[in-house]
């Protein structure tokens, strides 16, 4: 098992020796905090006494009642309680800001000059510290005091607006919009977050530290960005018709598949996927324009044929026949894949009650120096309470 | 080069195609990386083809995954290109590629030869499912990836079948990729080692769902939740006066409920709602009485008046929306480009804003296929224009 402050397992991880101090209530700074752990910097975070608001964050676990949420985002770092309000704590803020290369900041604007967090301080005082601020509307411009939570600001993002689209979309069509699962926005900005702060400590050599302003919205709209490119060709999407004209989600006798063709080559695999039917022979389903008008047609067969089939037998003969398709997993069939336990996907975690349970290391992997992963989940003020001892 | 950007002087030999490599490489030429992207004319980018599953014969995407880079020819079916290419390699820090597992390799270009070419070299494969496993054969688009990863399954409406993940999945695989792709050039400043970093874009939309993961580790077995929340209610989309125009509230605690009732002129309020619990008990009484209070309301107005009060509110914005927003203007994470004959048009531009090297973003647009020869194959590699033309001539460079 990994020590989260074990010198030897991080000697040979990518972001060995790197310092990263967080402030996090919101699960934007601490998944910014989280990956930059999960690939050996060393991640303290920075709570206040009652500890972060992200322990008691849903969902929970039912036996005792841990967040598991805080758990995946926590695990491999460091706690230490500090309020930076009281002036005997910010003797500590400014220790920790002393050694640290990075600082993840998840304060609202308004807070933060109380705190000694405001850019231009931090900055003053440790000119070569990375300070990056990471909040749902940004730290600048006229909505920086609004706030968010995840269902805003994946809305916010205009991502939130276009789903659902395909199946879900023709079955309820006039429901609300849906979120994503989850902190789908939140993740995105920290990543962002993640990426600018190894970007600016990148240049700290040649230039000195410097603030970095990121937002929730900005990242959603980021990784949307193609719906905007869209509007600049005149086309404003929306969930009803952004949808593939055909393929998409169908139900299979024992479970949901997603198919996609997008190549010709790709259109004559499924033909043959579905057994080569009478209706598929029409010689004017040839050309992609004609699929693409009569994608509704299309889908019909293709959820008649469906629904005669196992999810398995289907996936496995689809990408045989190299047809794009993939089972929709549940999250135990995720954990237990043996694709993801080949690539060791998951590794043990220690909870705060003791309890092992296994975590998803990272969404990348370092093969010349695989990473370590795992570790356990701080119990709050941990360095506080070691260096008493 | 751009002096006052992050990453000015870092380098990038860009074999990425389609959206999610490319997505990665446009980030990091945005933050100062020069990438030089490499196709051909046989072998273009998808993404400079037109997509008639959209319902039209157009290209409709590359702007957005390209601007920025450099682009040359080479055509990596003949061994003299592969042997340019890893000259390029070996000018550049980074090599970046999204083919199916196992294409470079076949190709003379695997992590060992890049390697060989340059001690040091940073490489980045992305793909669906990753270099080593059992699926690792496998073809993907992003909403397949999000049908693997176990995000598409737990996103959609409760009674409703999982929801199909869109371009966001091949954005967030690109952004992943490259955080992943700075901490090894990182580590090769520390080490001088080369690193191949390996992302598998399915595992990007499972670590969308970690906590259901971790949950599903110890024997649970979580459920979707649709637009509910475990923790807050009211929480959700709701519908206002104008059609289709949605209203999103995140409602966190009793203060931020009494503000929510005071605003939307609601005066005594049900003891069943009076607190956290009693509202997540009483959640669907609770949403068909803010739809009611709704109906009568204009959703923009009362997102702001919501917001001055404290309470999380924001429209469900569509991208008109967003293209006329003055904050997201003002931060420059929309902003306008243009070119001589291309008309001014909406780009997503910095990821983030710096307050020092602040030359971040676009700034120029999506190349013409090989316009960048003369510097990367005449100033980087030292390829006389005679040298050049017999390549052309010989369909190395094509």
């Amino acid at each position: 098992m990994q020590l989260n402050d074990s010198p030897q397992a991080a000697a040979a991880q990518p972001l060995s020796g790197c310092r990263v101090l967080e402030r996090s209530r919101t699960v934007a700074a601490a998944y910014a905090g989280r990956l930059l752990a999960a690939m050996g910097a060393r991640v303290v975070m920075l709570e206040p006494p009652g500890g972060s608001p992200l322990r008691h964050a849903a969902p929970l676990l039912d036996d005792t009642g841990e967040s598991a949420l805080f758990a995946y985002l926590s695990v491999g770092k460091r706690s230490l309680v500090c309020d930076p309000a009281s002036p005997a704590a910010r003797a500590v803020l400014e220790r920790e800001l002393d050694r640290a290369d990075i600082l993840i900041d998840d304060t609202p604007v308004n807070a933060r000059a109380a705190q000694g967090l405001d850019p231009e301080t931090v900055g003053s005082r440790f000119p070569q510290l990375v300070h990056v601020s990471v909040l749902p509307f940004g730290s600048t411009g006229p909505k920086a005091g609004w706030d968010g939570e995840e269902v805003n600001m994946v809305h916010a993002g205009g991502e939130g607006f276009l789903l659902p689209n395909g199946l879900s979309n023709e079955l309820f069509p006039d429901r609300a919009p849906l979120k994503i699962y989850g902190h789908f926005g939140g993740y995105q900005a920290g990543c962002t977050a993640a990426l600018c702060a190894l970007s600016a400590w990148w240049a700290v050599p040649q230039g000195g530290g410097q603030y970095v302003d990121v937002s929730v919205q900005d990242a959603v709209l980021s990784v949307g960005a193609f719906a905007l490119q869209r509007l600049g060709d005149g086309s404003l999407e929306h969930r009803k018709s952004r949808r593939f004209r055909y393929g998409g989600v169908f139900e299979a006798q024992d479970g949901f598949i997603e198919l996609l063709t997008l190549e010709d080559r790709q259109w004559s695999s499924l033909v043959d996927l579905l057994e080569q039917p009478a209706w598929a022979q029409d010689e004017a389903l040839r050309d992609p324009l004609e699929r693409s008008r009569r994608g509704d047609e299309i889908n019909g067969h293709v959820r008649e044929w469906m629904a005669r089939h196992q999810v398995e037998d289907i996936v496995r003969r689809a990408q045989e026949l190299g047809v794009p398709a993939a089972k929709y997993r549940t999250p135990a069939e995720v954990m237990h894949g043996e694709h993801e336990r080949e690539r060791g996907l998951f590794a043990p975690a220690t909870l705060e009650s003791g309890q092992q349970a296994e975590v998803l290391v990272a969404p990348f992997q370092f093969r010349c120096t695989p990473l370590e992963g795992g570790g356990r989940v701080p119990p709050l003020d941990e360095m506080a309470q070691e260096a008493a001892r | 080069m751009n002096t006052n950007s992050p990453l000015a002087g870092v380098r990038i030999a860009d074999f990425t195609i389609h959206a999610a490599g490319p997505y990665c490489t446009h980030l990091l030429s945005q933050l100062g990386a020069e990438c030089i992207k490499i196709e051909s004319r046989t072998r273009p980018d998808a993404f400079r083809k037109p997509h008639a599953v959209y319902g039209r014969m157009q290209a409709a995407t590359f702007d957005q995954v390209s601007a920025n880079k450099l682009s040359v020819r080479l055509n990596l079916k003949q061994p003299e290109a592969i042997v340019l290419a890893k000259r390029l390699v070996a000018v550049s820090d980074i090599a970046a590629e999204s083919f199916r597992a196992g294409v470079m390799k076949r190709l003379g270009l695997g992590f060992d030869d890049l390697r060989a070419a340059k001690p040091d070299i940073v490489m980045l494969s992305l793909s669906s499912c990753g270099q080593n496993g059992p699926d690792s054969h496998f073809a993907g688009y992003a909403p397949l990836f999000g049908a693997w990863g176990g995000l598409g399954w737990m996103s959609g409406y409760s009674d409703g079948p999982p929801m199909e993940m869109r371009h966001v999945m091949d954005h967030s695989a690109g952004v992943h990729a490259a955080l992943a792709t700075m901490a090894a050039l990182h580590q090769r400043r520390r080490t001088g080692q080369a690193q191949h970093v390996d992302l598998a874009a399915r595992e990007v939309a499972s670590a969308m769902i970690g906590d259901a993961l971790l949950m599903a580790s110890l024997g649970a077995t979580p459920v979707r939740p649709g637009n509910a929340d475990l923790a807050m209610a009211p929480h959700g989309v709701y519908a206002t006066s104008q059609p289709d125009r949605w209203l999103t509230l995140a409602v966190r605690n009793d203060a931020e409920w009494h503000a929510l009732a005071r605003v939307l002129g609601q005066g005594g309020t049900d003891p069943r709602f009076a607190t956290a619990q009693g509202r997540l008990r009483h959640r669907e009484e609770l949403d068909q009485l803010l739809t009611q209070w709704l109906a009568a309301c204009n959703a923009d107005e009362t997102a702001e008046r919501l917001q001055q009060a404290g309470v999380c509110a924001h429209v469900s914005w569509n991208m008109q929306d967003i293209a006329s927003d003055r904050h997201l203007r003002e931060r420059g994470a929309v902003t306008e480009v243009s070119a001589p004959d291309i008309p001014t048009r909406l780009a997503v531009g910095a990821p983030a804003r710096f307050a020092r090297t602040n030359d971040v973003g676009i700034r120029r647009l999506t190349p013409a296929l090989g316009q960048d020869e003369d510097y990367v194959f005449g100033e980087l590699l030292g390829l006389d224009s005679a040298q050049r033309a017999d390549l052309q001539t010989r369909e190395v460079i094509l």
